[in-house]
């Protein structure tokens, strides 16, 4: 099947202005099929926006590529020019952020704003904006309107609305619920799944919420300091976690608990990508640290349709 | 531009009122040669120095309808010393005969917008060391003065909002060799090198060759400056989200630079920019009076003020001479009005 997605092996470094530089993402591997949606997921700093700033090659100038192939619809963009580059962004692959109140320019309106991303001129732009404004459930006076007069959930969905103009079939959409209330928050769920239905887009869906990222995608990857630990269906992730810290992050579910418990959270602290543990970056937080974990790295194992990195299931070592 | 001007009226009284009046001057500095009474370099020897002639209304007690002048008589020739003759009357007339002129280039007329006719003179700003009529010459030099302002301006802005726009975004070698070309015309001061620039070219040029000589004079020093301020500008505009958004769109480089990051600089270009301009009206007069502007018998603000400068006689005896003076500093606070209003209402978090 063709593949919307494919991210091998990818390694970014950042480059501090003093000292050396520091592995970021070491080794993602990832996919997203047509039509299929890829829920990653991680605590804060895990790496997951740099992730997708990296497909899109909107990588902050402070970060390098180092290892690693990336290929859209079956193609490899690692090479290309930013002047090609440039084309497959907003036609073949976009991006939805997480504040959509700072990534709308103030001082336009969001109608021009979406009109601007309009690929290839011909008649009929304007009432296309229009009606795909529609269909994200803003009103037509919105076009009119500026970013500060629009709430946050209507932000979002001019930001989806130009995400989309030019009907790209993948969409990343980075923590696009979590500046919103619960409610609001829920609408935007609720429309890019409609979206994804209507358009025949692919999604890479990234959010710190396990419950979101289960409820919204069929595959799930889970990130911790910079690789995936655990890839597997939401079902599975729910019902029978393998990794110990998807474990974690499962039981912290608040369906998990019956009344009266204490709110679980994850004990310790995301590591620091300068000074991470030797062997598994996990063990520090992991009940199950066996001896090898402190020394090696686990490798990818595969199990079923996904995949885990922990020494539980077999003594892999990372190369 | 309709909303403009209400956000402006409504926010900024002052600056409103500013931008009507500089209006209103660039009108009659389009129109000078309609309305002055007189040629700009038309001579009136023996009215040398003569003050300004009040227009009347009232004459023995008794009040006329049409406004009018009274006679000017000599009293001392030798020292310019006038006395308004109250036997003799010449009310004002619109579309009065006067010396043959070409208006516009083509339209050649004998008829002024007003004036006295043949004999009786009216100097509503009176005259210069010449017996020229000051208030023709200061409708006349403001065509120099305010339009070297604006022209050099957008000269400078286009410059520098380009190099700094370029500099800024793209970072690396191209930031590097800008900017020390920058540094290099910064390290000048700004009065010697526009005298070096002005210096390299002959001195006996014409009018309109030395008018265009002086606007890219200062515009060629003027954008430095923007162009570093707005290098930095832009440097912290490109890390703003909305730009990685646009960015994401897979905008041109070109775009984003024009229509996302130099937009959130105008708040501050547009007001350097009328800031700015009192620079040119000033450094004009500069070169004016020393004898490198724009050369007699055609007028600007900067070298009718420069006859008066180090003059006792004139500051004292005639200070009407300094009227160009007056209307070099209302455009200059007009101006700068103007653009401490625009800088309130180019934010929309104003509107
Ligand atoms: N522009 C940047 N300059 C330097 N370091 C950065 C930059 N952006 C991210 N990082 C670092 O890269 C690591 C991963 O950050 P990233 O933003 O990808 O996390 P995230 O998983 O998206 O977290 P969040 O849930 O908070 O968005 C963090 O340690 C962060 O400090
Ligand atoms: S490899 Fe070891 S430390 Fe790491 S998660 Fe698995 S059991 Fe825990
Ligand atoms: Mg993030």
């Amino acid at each position: 099947m063709e593949k919307m997605l494919e991210i091998k092996k990818l390694e970014v470094s950042f480059r501090p202005a003093v000292g050396e530089s520091v592995k970021i993402l070491r080794g993602v591997n990832l996919s997203v099929g047509k039509n299929e949606s890829l829920a990653l997921a991680g605590e804060s700093g895990s790496g997951k926006t740099v992730t997708a700033r990296a497909v899109m090659k909107l990588l902050p100038n402070n970060m390098n590529f180092e290892k690693g192939e990336i290929l859209i619809r079956d193609r490899n963009v690692m090479n290309l020019k930013e002047q090609e580059f440039r084309k497959i962004r907003g036609k073949d692959v976009s991006m939805i952020f997480q504040e959509p109140s700072s990534y709308l320019n103030p001082v336009f309106t969001a109608g021009s704003q979406v009109l601007e991303a309009v690929k290839g001129d011909g008649p009929g732009r304007k009432e296309r904006t229009i009606k795909l404004l529609n269909e994200v459930g803003l009103k037509e006076n919105v076009f009119y309107q500026y970013p500060h007069q629009l709430s946050g959930g209507m932000q979002q969905r001019v930001m989806i609305a130009m995400a989309l103009i030019n009907n790209p079939g993948l969409l990343i959409a980075d923590e696009p619920t979590t500046a919103l209330d619960v409610t609001t928050a829920y609408g935007i769920v609720e429309l890019l799944k409609e979206m994804m239905e209507k358009h025949g887009l692919s999604m890479l869906f990234i959010t710190h919420d396990i419950s979101l990222a289960v409820n919204f995608a069929n595959m799930i990857a889970v990130m911790y300091a910079g690789r995936i630990v655990e890839l597997a269906g939401a079902g599975e992730i729910l019902n029978s976690p393998l990794h110990p810290y998807t474990e974690m992050l499962v039981s912290c579910l608040p369906e998990k608990y019956k009344s009266g418990d204490k709110i679980k959270t994850i004990e310790g602290k995301v590591p620091d990508f300068r000074d991470l543990p030797k062997g598994c970056s996990f063990h520090p937080r992991c009940p199950y640290k066996k001896e090898i974990c402190l020394r090696e790295e686990p490798g990818e194992m595969k199990r079923g349709e996904g995949i885990v990195r922990c020494f539980k299931y077999g003594d892999f070592v990372e190369a | 531009m309709k909303k403009f001007l209400k956000r402006l009226k409504h926010a900024n009284r002052i600056s409103f009122i500013s931008l009507w009046f500089l209006l209103f001057l660039y009108l009659i500095a389009f129109l000078a040669d309609f309305i002055s009474p007189y040629p700009y370099d038309l001579q009136n020897r023996e009215y040398a120095l003569c003050p300004p002639t009040a227009p009347r209304v009232f004459h023995d007690g008794r009040v006329s309808l049409r406004p009018f002048v009274y006679g000017i008589e000599i009293v001392n020739p030798a020292f310019q010393e006038y006395a308004a003759d109250t036997s003799r009357i010449y009310p004002i007339r619109l579309f009065a005969k006067g010396t043959e002129r070409t208006l516009a280039g083509f339209l050649k007329t004998d008829r002024y917008l007003f004036g006295t006719g043949d004999e009786g003179k009216i100097f509503l700003f009176g005259t210069d060391l010449h017996g020229r009529d000051v208030f023709s010459r200061v409708l006349h030099g403001a065509r120099i003065s305010l339009s070297i302002g604006i022209i050099g301006v957008s000269i400078s802005f286009i410059l520098g909002l380009l190099v700094g726009g370029v500099s800024g975004y793209f970072g690396g070698k191209t930031d590097v060799f800008l900017m020390r070309m920058v540094e290099i015309i910064m390290m000048f001061p700004f009065f010697y090198l526009m005298l070096a620039l002005r210096a390299a070219f002959p001195p006996n040029l014409s009018s309109v060759q030395v008018y265009f000589l002086i606007v890219v004079i200062l515009s060629l020093i003027g954008w430095a400056s923007l162009a570093r301020i707005i290098r930095g500008m832009v440097l912290s505009l490109k890390e703003e989200e909305y730009v990685l958004a646009a960015r994401s769109l897979g905008l041109s480089s070109f775009r984003v630079i024009t229509r996302h990051i130099l937009p959130g600089t105008f708040s501050y270009t547009v007001t350097a920019l009328t800031l700015s301009v009192p620079g040119y009206i000033l450094g004009e007069s500069a070169l004016s009076l020393l004898g490198l502007g724009i050369q007699e018998p055609y007028p600007s603000w900067g070298n009718m003020l420069s006859v008066t400068v180090g003059n006792l006689r004139i500051l004292t005896g005639a200070p009407w001479m300094m009227i160009p003076g007056l209307f070099i500093f209302l455009t200059v606070i007009a101006f700068n009005f103007l653009g401490d209003g625009i800088r309130n209402v180019a934010d929309p978090k104003n509107w």
